[in-house]
């Protein structure tokens, strides 16, 4: 079975920057994420979102990368949230607890609306 | 594939994957393809391969320093009771593992390496987790329980 690389979409959205995610987060995902991590840090938004909807695989290792977006992102007062998640990813994000610190929602619509 | 009529332990498949970063996608996939008679739910399944891959993925980093002429072995049975999956690697000693629990809030403020959460999750997906090793080799089993999963757990 081949690898399917991580390819990273940088959207600019009025409620914050979008990563649209695609493949596989991995070990091979690293630099895929961080250069779209700081492409959407450009325009300085509140919010990232990242977008799983074409996600079908993260294992351990893209684990640890989404832990070291999120230290990026409350280091500069960011929220990162995200939306697309299979219902064994939010299982997985609800037991590491990644869930309490990444809000994750059902669409990219409620995961754009501003905080309460 | 058809499940075990008898509460006799039965070899399911033999699987042999190289040792080459991605492989435990494939690891996995054939696992799922193997246990398709058993009637796991959904969600079981997703997290028995899960489990199957993280194990598969310590096997040949860990195990066989992802040194592909090294395969890593899985073993598929299931009785009545428990379905078990054992990764065997060509390490010594015990399965290297980051003993450590992860904390994601000491991960967040850098007392602990953002990585580490395969043990974690392989023993969150399964019902039980045995490690065993020698001069030659390591093995992990993961079990699920079967006869414990009524309503789809």
């Amino acid at each position: 079975m081949a690898v399917r690389h991580l390819e990273v979409g940088v959207r600019r959205e009025p409620g914050g920057a979008v990563l649209d995610l695609r493949g596989e987060i991995n070990g091979f995902a690293q630099d895929a994420l961080d250069a779209a991590y700081v492409e959407a840090e450009k325009a300085n938004p509140e919010v990232i979102v990242l977008n799983f909807e074409e996600v079908d695989y993260i294992n351990s290792t893209g684990i640890a990368l989404i832990v070291g977006l999120l230290a990026r992102a409350r280091a500069t007062k960011r929220r990162l949230v995200a939306y697309g998640l299979s219902d064994h990813y939010v299982e997985i994000f609800n037991i590491t607890r990644l869930s309490d610190f990444v809000s994750v929602f059902p669409d990219e619509e409620s995961a754009l609306e501003p905080a309460t | 594939m058809t499940a075990p009529r008898s509460g006799a332990r039965r070899t399911l498949a033999e699987l042999s994957v190289p040792s080459e970063p991605g492989n435990e996608r494939r690891a996995m996939e054939e696992v799922a393809r193997t246990v398709e008679g058993l009637g796991l739910s959904d969600r079981t399944l997703e997290k028995l391969k899960t489990a199957v891959a993280e194990a598969t993925m310590n096997a040949m980093e860990h195990g066989n320093h992802y040194r592909a002429e090294l395969p890593v072995i899985i073993e598929v049975a299931a009785s009545d009771a428990e379905l078990s999956v054992r990764i065997s690697d060509e390490g010594s000693g015990p399965p290297a593992f980051d003993s450590e629990t992860p904390d994601l809030e000491a991960k967040l403020e850098g007392v602990q390496t953002p990585r580490g959460w395969g043990l974690f999750l392989i023993k969150s997906m399964v019902d039980k987790m045995n490690v065993t090793g020698d001069e030659h080799h390591h093995t992990v089993e993961l079990i699920l329980h079967l006869d414990e999963r009524e309503g789809g757990t």
